[in-house]
């Protein structure tokens, strides 16, 4: 059997409705949040899951991890049925929210750290080496004397990280965790879970709405709309579907004159830089490019498939999201 | 064995951790200390005007009154985490962060938050208790020392346990929390007096509902040797276990409040 | 004058849309209230005092009715002040003290008359000895209104003044716990005000706090005659109008510094 196994996974929440004038009691709205969903990841895998902003992304992870209890389907995970033992079952993963901190705010991280070592009866060997290779990998030596509180918000993300996988968990959930990081932290941290993930051979869920999260980490991605799983395969082969868009940019080194192009590709003329967008079918280089030349000496070409956002975009309207 | 520890370091941690702003520390310990001198004040001036209450003398009442305050703010101290930080880590989502940790939850609840500046709140009750013995001329002895220890001990749950009444309203996200104040709040404004003060009706609640009297007053009166009831000595020993009963229910509660909160979700 | 009205229209529908904490707070205060008159009957029947206890049980009664309009509740002004969010406020283009002294007075306004009402109605239906006894007369019904209203403005100004206090200070729980404090100490809501030592009564009737709510209660059981009402609605007007003006000067030297502190 596959390390997490899910099948007919289905949860809805009652929402209390605002009360209706004259009536005492208010309302219920039920709300399917999880829709007979079912899927494998074996151990060692690196997921992405996706979808839009109340699809069931975060409904699934607190599911897998023991905070709910599904309303139908099984669900196991290395064997256990999350919600039945919480206490075993949370001893192996380990859970980062991208907005939400367990670290505490005003001491040194290392006393936080030294906290959770005690929450999670890590043994001291185990704990002094596991702090080293983690505090290496994510740079944090130099901090560990520093309260969290003066730690910059991508440094605050890495001591969580760090405080998360601790207690060396075997699945590691990520909610959201580039969120508001800059470029460089971005980088350190996706460098930082494939290493993870090779090392350890840890199993990582990552939810995100950043697509170059997923396009860098995983192989595999499932899309999730509406409490149904949409997707489950390889990032390429969606992308592929959904990426018939190419632009082309022109740069000149005067202002082009504007040529007459085939109907199907729009242009835009910008000083010196012509834009142009068009489908891939439609992309005929033949004809285009002398085209292209007629309106000038051209210094620079570009070919762009769309920005991988745009293409989610496109799938997230196509499946009517 | 392994509780206890975690919860002195994560004590030691949270102290630490409000140390780091001093002076904010020092003006909010003060007002506790001017609030709890203010409510001694008021039972002072009671007792100015009318001397006594019942067959009890002004040191019986001041008394009555520290054994209140001792105990009260002992649980507001180390209960913190149930009595004030509950609500909003309910509201704020950290309760899951605390299902996604291999301990108790109500553990976890008490270790995550601690209130020090209630200790000049704890220091009025003693210098009242102190005062009460003085004019009181109680006769300690080595049974009446550990009547009142255990006296404070179980208020100690009882009081954990009533508070507990508005933790689990929250989880079933009740925003009535006012009501739960009518047991705590109010049970602590009424029962810094002795319960034969008020009428019938309120007697049973404060012995039967939120049972300060068994916990407190009984004890208590054994202390001063004017004994509330007719009751053999020993029972006294006996009625403020009903503390640890009430706590116990209210613990049952919590738990299958918790199982809703993870079947319902939010 | 309009812009005012219209922040006093918004916080009264925020305010009512909280029933059930309303109802929860509602019988809360009844305790209370029901409490503190067991306690207060008990001390009488060991022994009897010159002020009837009639006097005292409406004393009560009135106090819990109207207590909040003692306390600062505005926990959202509060966060505003310590967040720097007040900035905003200082770029609307009105009068900061009038903005903030009409919401306030919304506030204790609509919290009061919201509880009030109920709640008196059930203290009068209590028997004889426990609940509320009617005003004296009707012109002294009328005077208490009239000084109820004075106490809402003095209490309001009151309140400013401790809201621009606090807006200096980085923290400002630990200062509104104690002025909160202070408030149900001096206004009579711990112990009324009629039971302190009489040799401390021209001091604490004297204070503004006194004006709030003891002044109207004190002239609705009839303690203070009708012949004094006068005299103590102009001790009151002046109270108000001295807080009001202390009020408005703390607040513009504040803008001034946030001003200068924005840059």
């Amino acid at each position: 059997m596959s390390y997490i196994h899910v099948e007919g996974l289905c949860k809805h929440f009652d929402i209390r409705l605002k009360r209706e004038k004259g009536s005492l009691i208010r309302g219920k709205k039920r709300v399917q949040a999880l829709q007979d969903v079912s899927f494998d990841v074996e151990q060692g895998e690196l997921v992405g899951y996706i979808g839009p902003n109340g699809a069931g992304k975060s409904t699934t992870v607190k599911i897998l991890s023991g905070i709910l209890t599904p309303d139908e389907g099984t669900v196991t995970v290395g064997g256990r049925v999350p919600w039945k033992e919480r206490k075993a079952h949370v001893r192996r993963i380990g859970v980062v929210f991208g907005q939400r901190m367990q670290l505490w705010w005003d001491v040194p991280i290392a006393d936080s750290f030294e906290l959770l070592k005690e929450i999670w009866h890590i043994p001291d060997n185990a704990y002094h080496k596991r702090l080293a290779e983690l505090a290496e990998a994510l740079r944090l030596e130099d901090l560990l004397r520093t309260p969290l509180r003066q730690l910059s918000l991508g440094q605050r993300m890495r001591a969580e990280l760090c405080g998360s996988l601790l207690h060396s968990p075997e699945l590691l959930f990520l909610d959201e965790p580039t969120i508001g990081l800059d470029a460089v932290t971005k980088l350190a941290l996706r460098d930082f879970l494939l290493w993870e993930n090779r090392e350890h051979h840890t199993t990582i869920l990552l939810t995100t709405h950043d697509m170059e999260d997923i396009a860098a980490l995983c192989s595999r991605v499932m899309v999730l709309g509406r409490g149904q799983k949409l997707y489950d395969g390889q990032l390429s082969e969606l992308l592929s579907r959904y990426d018939t868009q190419r632009i082309l940019t022109v740069r000149y080194d005067r202002m082009p004159v504007l040529p007459e192009l085939p109907a199907p590709v729009s242009a835009v003329a910008e000083n010196e830089t012509l834009r142009l967008t068009c489908r891939t079918a439609d992309l005929d280089m033949d004809t285009l490019l002398p085209l292209l030349q007629q309106a000038g000496t051209i210094r620079e070409l570009i070919v762009q498939p769309q920005n991988i956002d745009h293409l989610i975009a496109a799938m997230y309207q196509e499946m009517g999201l | 064995m392994q509780t206890i520890r975690l919860y002195g370091k994560s004590m030691a941690m949270l102290i630490r951790s409000q140390l780091q702003y001093p002076a904010s520390f020092l003006m909010q310990t003060l007002a506790q200390l001017v609030m709890e001198g203010g409510e001694m004040l008021a039972v002072i001036l009671l007792v100015q005007r009318f001397d006594h209450l019942n067959q009890w003398t002004a040191g019986n009442l001041y008394f009555f009154f520290g054994l209140m305050a001792v105990s009260f703010y002992i649980t507001e101290c180390f209960g913190r985490g149930i009595t004030g930080a509950f609500p909003s880590m309910v509201r704020t989502g950290q309760l899951d962060t605390l299902l996604l940790r291999p301990r108790g939850v109500l553990t976890q609840v008490l270790c995550s938050a601690v209130d020090p500046r209630r200790i000049t709140c704890i220091a009025v009750g003693i210098v009242s208790l102190v005062l009460g013995s003085r004019l009181s001329a109680i006769r300690w002895s080595f049974p009446k020392i550990l009547l009142l220890l255990e006296s404070i001990f179980c208020s100690f749950w009882l009081i954990l346990g009533l508070f507990m009444i508005e933790a689990v309203l929250c989880i079933y996200s009740v925003k009535s929390v006012e009501l739960a104040n009518t047991l705590t709040y109010g049970g602590r404004s009424a029962c810094q007096y002795p319960v034969d003060t008020y009428p019938r009706t309120l007697r049973i609640l404060f012995t039967v509902v939120a049972p300060f009297a068994l916990v407190m007053h009984i004890p208590a009166s054994h202390i001063l040797d004017k004994p509330l009831f007719a009751w053999p000595a020993w029972t006294a020993f006996v009625t403020p276990l009903a503390g640890f009963v009430l706590f116990g229910v209210m613990y049952l509660l919590f738990t299958s409040a918790m199982q809703h909160y993870r079947s319902a979700g939010n | 004058m309009n812009a005012y009205y219209a922040v006093f229209r918004l916080r009264r529908r925020l305010e009512t849309q909280y029933r059930g904490a309303v109802i929860g707070g509602l019988i809360c205060q009844v305790f209370f209230g029901l409490i503190l008159i067991a306690l207060y009957r008990a001390l009488y029947a060991g022994k009897p005092q010159m002020l009837p206890f009639s006097h005292v049980a409406t004393y009560v009664w009135l106090q819990q009715a109207f207590f909040r309009m003692l306390l600062a509740s505005d926990a959202e002004l509060m966060d505003k002040v310590r967040t720097g969010g007040i900035a905003y406020d200082l770029c609307r283009p009105m009068n900061l003290y009038g903005f903030y002294y009409a919401r306030i007075l919304a506030q204790k306004l609509t919290g009061c008359l919201l509880r009030a009402a109920p709640m008196l109605l059930f203290a009068a239906l209590l028997p004889e000895g426990w609940g509320i006894s009617l005003p004296v007369s009707l012109p002294a019904l009328l005077w208490a209104l009239a000084a109820w209203v004075l106490g809402l403005f003095c209490v309001s100004a009151l309140e400013n003044i401790t809201m621009a206090f606090t807006m200096r200070t980085l923290d400002p729980r630990g200062m509104q716990a104690m002025m909160n404090l202070l408030m149900m100490i001096l206004a009579g809501n711990v112990l009324p005000l009629t039971l302190f030592p009489d040799s401390w009564q021209p001091v604490l009737t004297a204070l503004p706090h006194a004006q709030l709510l003891d002044a109207p209660i004190r002239i609705y059981t009839g303690e203070y005659a009708l012949s004094q009402a006068g005299l103590i609605l102009l001790r009151q007007a002046g109270w108000t109008a001295a807080l009001i003006c202390t009020g408005m000067l703390f607040w513009r030297r504040n803008q001034r510094r946030l001003v200068i502190q924005g840059g």
